[in-house]
Parts: C-alpha cells; sequence; structure tokens
C-alpha cells in the first residue's frame, strides 16, 4: 500500500512538471486541476483516489489572509506517516518541509482555528490557515508554511505543545479565581 | 447544587475562547441512557418515545474518569466499568392517573462509585423529571442501560443547558452590525456586560486593528456536572486532543494513533467509508461496520448509531 501509494503521487507530480514553471502562482495553482483529473483518469488505479485530496489543500492555500506566497514545489515528497489505519494526521501530497499541509481526521473548528492562532504566533512561521474542506467529512486541513528556521512538521509540534501550555495556564487560572470567589462567598 | 458559573476570560485570543465555548458544548463527557429494553409498555406512549425521553434525563456524572467508554472497554458487550443499568418498572392499580418520574429509576449497583448514574433531582418535591404518566391498568417495565458519551453525538450528553459567549458589549469592534431604526442606543438593549468595560469616547476613531481580549462566559449546567468542574473537563479534554496528536506526532511513522480523545460510545468510528462510490477512499477505511446495536445497518452512509438490525432498544 504504502509504495504503491508514492508511485501514484510521484507520477502525478511528474506529470504536472511543466505547470510548474511559473514559479510564483498564487491562485494559480487552481488551474492544476483539471489537469491532474484528466490525467488520473485513464490510470487503473482508483483506489488510491485519496490522493486527489489536494483539492483540500489549495483551498486552504488560496483562503484565508489575502497574503501573496510563494509556492515552491518541489518534486521531493515529505510523505512521512503512512501507516495502516486509523492514524490521525498526514501530510497531504505536494508538501515540503518548509511548506506543508497536514489532514487531520476527526477535527475541526474547535481544534483547527485554536491552533491556527498559536502557529501563527510563533515569529517563524510564515503563514498558516485551516479549513474544513467539506462539512460532511471530518476532515480538517492546516497549511503551515515557515521561514528556513524551522520545518513545518517541527512548527505544528510547537503549536500543540504551546495549546497546552495555554490550557494550562487557563485551567489553573480559572481555579485560582474560583477558590478566591468561594472565598468571598463564604 | 449550583447551576451557575459566570466568569470572564481575558488575555486570550477569540479562537481559543471558541474552542473553549465549543468543547464545553460538545465534548465534556457525561453519562446518558443509552439502551432502553422494554419489557411491558401498555402506556400510551409508544416504545421509543418513551426510550427517548429516559435518552433525556440527566444523570450524575461528577468523576466521569471513573468510568469507560463501553467501545475502549475490556468487556465483550457492557460491564460495571463502562455502563450503568437502571430499571424501572411501575404499574398504576387506582383510578387516579399515576406518574412515573425519574427518582423512580433504580439504579444498578454495579458501577466505579456510588453517585454516578443516579438521577439528576433538583425540585423540591424530589421527583426528578417526568418519564410518563399511567391510567388505571397501565404498567411500563423497561431496563435502561446507561453508557458515556459526548455531545456531539447527541445532546442528550450535553454538560449544559446553555453557554453564554459574549464579547466587546459596546460593539467597538464592529464585529455586528446593529439595525436600528432611529436611534440605535435606545432601540438596542445594554448588555449586562457594559459596565464592566469603557463606552466609546463621543467621536473616537474606529480602531482597525483592535482584537476581541475581554470574554464573557457564563455556563448553565444541566445538572450532571458542577458548572465550574465542566469548565475544568472541557479545558481537560481539549488537552487530551493536543497529546493524542502530540503522542501520536511523536512516532511519525506508525502513526496508528491509540487515540482516547473524546468520543461516544459509538459512530463516527465504525462506519464505512463515507464517499466510497466516487472513488474517493477517505482513510476510515471500510473496516468494522459493527456497532454495539449489531452490524445490520448499512445505510450509503455507514452504520448509523442508531442501527436498523431489528433489535431491542432503538
Amino acid at each position: 500500500m504504502q509504495t504503491q501509494k508514492k508511485f501514484v503521487v510521484d507520477f502525478v507530480e511528474s506529470l504536472l512538471e511543466p505547470y510548474h514553471q511559473p514559479r510564483c502562482l498564487k491562485v494559480g495553482k487552481k488551474e492544476e486541476m483539471p489537469a491532474r483529473t484528466k490525467a488520473r483518469a485513464p490510470s487503473a488505479e482508483d483506489a488510491d483516489m485519496e490522493d486527489a485530496a489536494p483539492t483540500s489543500a489549495q483551498q486552504v492555500t488560496n483562503s484565508q489572509d489575502g497574503d501573496p506566497m510563494e509556492e515552491d514545489e518541489d518534486n521531493e515528497l515529505t510523505e512521512e506517516e503512512e501507516a495502516e489505519e486509523p492514524q490521525r494526521v498526514r501530510i497531504l501530497p505536494g508538501s515540503t518541509s518548509t511548506a506543508a499541509s497536514f489532514e487531520f481526521l476527526k477535527e475541526g473548528h474547535t481544534l483547527g482555528n485554536a491552533l491556527r492562532f498559536i502557529i501563527m504566533k510563533n515569529p517563524d512561521v510564515e503563514f498558516c490557515a485551516y479549513a474544513i474542506p467539506h462539512p460532511s467529512e471530518e476532515k480538517m486541513n492546516l497549511r503551515i508554511q515557515t521561514y528556513d528556521t524551522t520545518t513545518a512538521t517541527a512548527a505544528l509540534e510547537k503549536g500543540l505543545q504551546d495549546l497546552e501550555d495555554l490550557c494550562d495556564v487557563v485551567s489553573e487560572e480559572f481555579w485560582a479565581q474560583r477558590e478566591k470567589f468561594m472565598a468571598t462567598k463564604s | 447544587m449550583d447551576t451557575h458559573v459566570d466568569f470572564e476570560l481575558s488575555n486570550v485570543d477569540l479562537s481559543f475562547a471558541n474552542s473553549l465555548r465549543r468543547v464545553i458544548q460538545a465534548e465534556v463527557p457525561t453519562i446518558a441512557i443509552d439502551l432502553v429494553e422494554i419489557e411491558a409498555n401498555t402506556s400510551v406512549l409508544a416504545d421509543e418515545f418513551i426510550a427517548h425521553r429516559l435518552g433525556l434525563i440527566p444523570l450524575d456524572s461528577r468523576e466521569i474518569d471513573q468510568l469507560n467508554y463501553t467501545r475502549d472497554c475490556d468487556c465483550d458487550q457492557s460491564c460495571g466499568k463502562c455502563t450503568v443499568t437502571l430499571t424501572l418498572h411501575a404499574k398504576c392499580s387506582s383510578d387516579e392517573v399515576m406518574k412515573v418520574y425519574a427518582r423512580d429509576l433504580i439504579v444498578g449497583i454495579d458501577r466505579p462509585n456510588n453517585h454516578i448514574g443516579n438521577p439528576i433531582i433538583t425540585d423540591p418535591d424530589g421527583q426528578g423529571s417526568l418519564i410518563a404518566k399511567l391510567r388505571k391498568g397501565q404498567e411500563l417495565k423497561v431496563t435502561c442501560v446507561a453508557k458515556k458519551g459526548i455531545a456531539k453525538e447527541h445532546a442528550k450528553w450535553s454538560p449544559t443547558a446553555a453557554v453564554g459567549f459574549e464579547y466587546d458589549p459596546h460593539n467597538k469592534l464592529h464585529h455586528l452590525d446593529l439595525w436600528y431604526e432611529t436611534d440605535r442606543a435606545s432601540e438596542w438593549p445594554k448588555s449586562k456586560y457594559a459596565d464592566w468595560e469603557e463606552p466609546p469616547a463621543e467621536g473616537e476613531p474606529f480602531d482597525y486593528d483592535a482584537v476581541p481580549n475581554r470574554f464573557y462566559f457564563e455556563v448553565e449546567s444541566a445538572g450532571n456536572i458542577e458548572p465550574d468542574a465542566i469548565i475544568q473537563e472541557g479545558i481537560k479534554e481539549l488537552q487530551r486532543k493536543l497529546a493524542g496528536l502530540i503522542h501520536g506526532l511523536g512516532e511519525n511513522d506508525d502513526m496508528n494513533g491509540d487515540y482516547d480523545g473524546p468520543r461516544s460510545p459509538d459512530g463516527m468510528d465504525g462506519g464505512a467509508p463515507w464517499q466510497d462510490q466516487g472513488g474517493f477512499t477517505t482513510p476510515y477505511a471500510g473496516a468494522g461496520n459493527t456497532s454495539a446495536w449489531g452490524g445490520g445497518g448499512a445505510t450509503a452512509y455507514g452504520t448509523t448509531p442508531y442501527g436498523n438490525s431489528g433489535s431491542a432498544g432503538w
């Protein structure tokens, strides 16, 4: 499964080569889509269609903050985790080490927006946005683009950790204030 | 028991405050009746009607951590570590109409502690919620299985009746466009938090860089958890979410997330891929179409939590 998927991705990426020529793409990425769909149609590998998911990745890129950004797409894929089943996060195809799209399963705005905010707080991060590509799919996509000082995965991990620390602070403060309030009441 | 907590959360971002609100409303686990076996029902109400009413009765959910999700439990079907059994047997023998209340539910002894799953009774007469009314000769005999779950799955698991969430009482940020006929100030009632913040000065220019900073929460408990514990649980649940992801990311290549975040007894997981037809394989995978209600329920959207296997219950 793993190897097969890798192959499919590479195959698609190579087909898209000509489209990568203009290095600075903003909305241009959208134009790739028809090409991708057409290119895939004849290939008999419909089982792995989920690779077509970059749709959502691109939506992320185009949504939010009008940041004009450099799309630096190399062919090397950082397809990291590729486990059997209930893996909750995966990196979407087309990601590089400093610009990656992550797909979270069973997450929504609850995590997405808070995580987006906290990752944006990180000075090493150039851009971060989240999207829920379809309301009836329990998926949340998160796009992170960093400066060269760090990687997207590291920024994500830092964001998760920071958010957890923020929760700790709020939790402690809430309890401290509650105790204070209860003391004044009695 | 107190049912309210009001507090102000400051120096955080709107996104975080909203996450807290969302998690409190939808993902704090509680216990509620989830399976009802009806042995006798000669009342005027349909079986499913009564089952639904039973589901909505708030049950004591303090120290819910001691209870497992049924899906995660080691047991076969259900056990004292993941369920609480409640039974109800009432028969009207008098000429007057008999009212069956939540207090008439008898809670089974096999449970983690001696308060979890107790029906919440807060009214002065100590009766609890009304379940049904019986006329002479009518009988109601049911066995209920209460399970741990979250409100994302079904609102009966909601710990809160309502969560008030407000910021910027003077609308300085213009996040609202308040419609008015002639005069905004007189036509729109003042927020109860209006005195907490400075009203805008006369002719003050609009500060387009301003962001909301103070958030006013008003959490009203449904009775099953104390309101302040709901907040604590909410934050904990948010952290559990994060911890699950950090844990998953840490192992990188084998991220088979043994994720133990908020989940309802069933659903979400078990279903078939959502849109299999289009050749779009979701990583949910097709395996495991079975739910506690039996594996018969394959609709186009996968197994519904309600099953259509025709077994007792829903």
